[in-house]
């Protein structure tokens, strides 16, 4: 004859490991503040499952990580998103550029120019979507990050952290529409600085929906990618 | 047949094993970290995040799918950690195994509130996850990283189940299904999925059980 309790040991394992219906693990958490036996032995299981998560293989964080995971921790920072750490990188590139430019040029051509980074970093600022994807090659491990302004249609997009390709290929920007893809430019990437990209929505009636970088052959000059994709990002 | 009990390797062999300076979460090193926490040294937890983090996010990632998802999920684990490392009761367990229920607890919650909200898309074919690229070393020098000699033979107890069962525990374990979603997702009888979780973990218990000692 089955009592109340041989329920409990039977689900002492399934406890553990969480497989539980929210119901069950509620009576069984309840179970537990009354039982010693149940207690002792899920705390058994426990230590002998306690490895069982290192069955699947580690991976190498991304560089930066333990920094940020140690500042969340300790309250002295956040973990910021990944994409702005090449954004910032991108705007303070900008107003580089843009203090070169009023070193030696003179004040007008100063005014234009400060006045493209204020439009440039406007979209950043207003941009109604943003969207980041994470790309892995040739073990370096970089991202994309878009900014879409709706209301100017243009699109602002940061590449970093990808290696120059191999010689005969290209990075290459791609705009996804509800007809197909559209080519857009070729990225020029390098490993230590972002490349920043301003686009304005090409000249056609289909709906924008996402861009797409991939690598091409040199020279190709088709309307659908031939090489391999590295990112896709969806509105 | 019986599987023979694994061999716990000392400090001086994972140390041998390890990379050149790699540092070796012994019994020991554990307690003057602890020890060293408790004590809000701040140089431990750097210590702590440099050896566990690969770890946690790999099983993270393996359960969210999502490299964002992942590393909020791993810095949860070290926030709380650091907060409240006097819950941890070393008399009833160690320092990384900690974690990782930590690591992977937080994990289900995120699995299970997507899926209350409906937001759960199709994600690895459960059964990828057992694959063989799970016991390759998939970088360089991955399998001299301090703790490899674990995974692979946790990794082997779980090789070692019969696949129905091994497949009851993947999605139990390591993608946070409650029996009745996987009995549902496996169009099995509720009670089956019980039996081959129960007979599954039982054999693991076993065969782990010699091993809950190891230096990392």
């Amino acid at each position: 004859m089955t009592t109340p309790h041989d329920w409990f040991i039977e689900h002492r394992s399934a406890f553990v490991i969480r497989s539980l219906e929210p119901e069950e693990e509620r009576s069984f958490n309840e179970h537990l503040t009354g039982c010693e036996s149940c207690r002792t032995e899920t705390a058994r299981i426990e230590r002998e499952l306690a490895w069982l998560p290192m069955a699947v293989p580690p991976v190498t964080p991304r560089p930066g990580l333990a920094r940020s995971l140690a500042e969340a921790a300790l309250g002295t920072g956040s973990r910021v998103p990944r994409w702005a750490v090449p954004v910032s990188l991108a705007a303070s590139l900008l107003l580089a550029v843009g203090a070169w430019g009023w070193a030696l040029q003179s004040v007008r051509a100063t005014r234009a120019e400060l006045a493209s980074v204020r439009d440039t970093l406007s979209i950043i600022r207003d941009a109604a979507k943003v969207r980041f994807a994470s790309i892995t090659m040739d073990n370096h491990q970089g991202g994309v990050v878009l900014f879409a302004d709706e209301r100017t249609h243009r699109w602002n997009v940061v590449v970093y952290g990808l290696p120059t390709p191999h010689a005969g290929e290209v990075c290459q920007f791609w705009f996804i529409t509800d007809q197909g893809m559209i080519r857009g430019v070729q990225v020029k990437s390098e490993p230590s600085l972002p490349a920043f990209l301003t686009l304005s929505m090409p000249n056609d009636t289909s709906h924008f929906v996402g861009a797409a970088l991939s690598l091409e052959p040199a020279g190709s000059s088709g309307q659908a990618p031939e090489g391999p994709l590295l990112a896709h990002l969806i509105l | 047949m019986t599987r023979p009990a694994p061999r716990p390797p000392d400090a001086e062999q994972a140390r041998a094993a390890g990379e050149p300076g790699a540092r070796i979460l012994t019994l020991e090193h554990e307690a003057s970290l602890q020890a060293r926490l408790l004590a809000r040294d701040e140089r431990a937890l750097l210590e702590l995040i440099d050896l566990a983090t690969p770890w946690l996010l790999g099983v993270a990632q393996a359960m969210l799918s999502d490299q964002d998802e992942a590393e909020e999920v791993v810095q949860e684990a070290f926030t709380i950690v650091w907060r409240r490392v006097d819950l941890f009761d070393r008399e009833s367990g160690r320092l990384l195994p900690w974690l990782l229920r930590i690591t992977r607890n937080r994990a289900i919650d995120r699995l299970r509130a997507r899926r209350r909200r409906r937001l759960k898309t199709e994600r690895l074919q459960a059964y990828q996850a057992f694959g063989e690229g799970w016991t390759a070393a998939r970088e360089p020098n991955e399998a001299s990283r301090p703790g490899w000699h674990v995974h692979e033979s946790v990794h082997a107890a779980l090789r070692a189940l019969p696949e129905d069962q091994r497949l009851a525990v993947q999605l139990a374990y390591f993608e946070g299904l409650t029996q009745s979603e996987i009995a549902e997702r496996l169009g099995i009888p509720l009670g089956t999925v019980k039996t081959r979780l129960r007979l599954a973990f039982d054999k693991l218990r076993t065969t782990l059980a010699p091993i809950r000692d190891w230096a990392l």
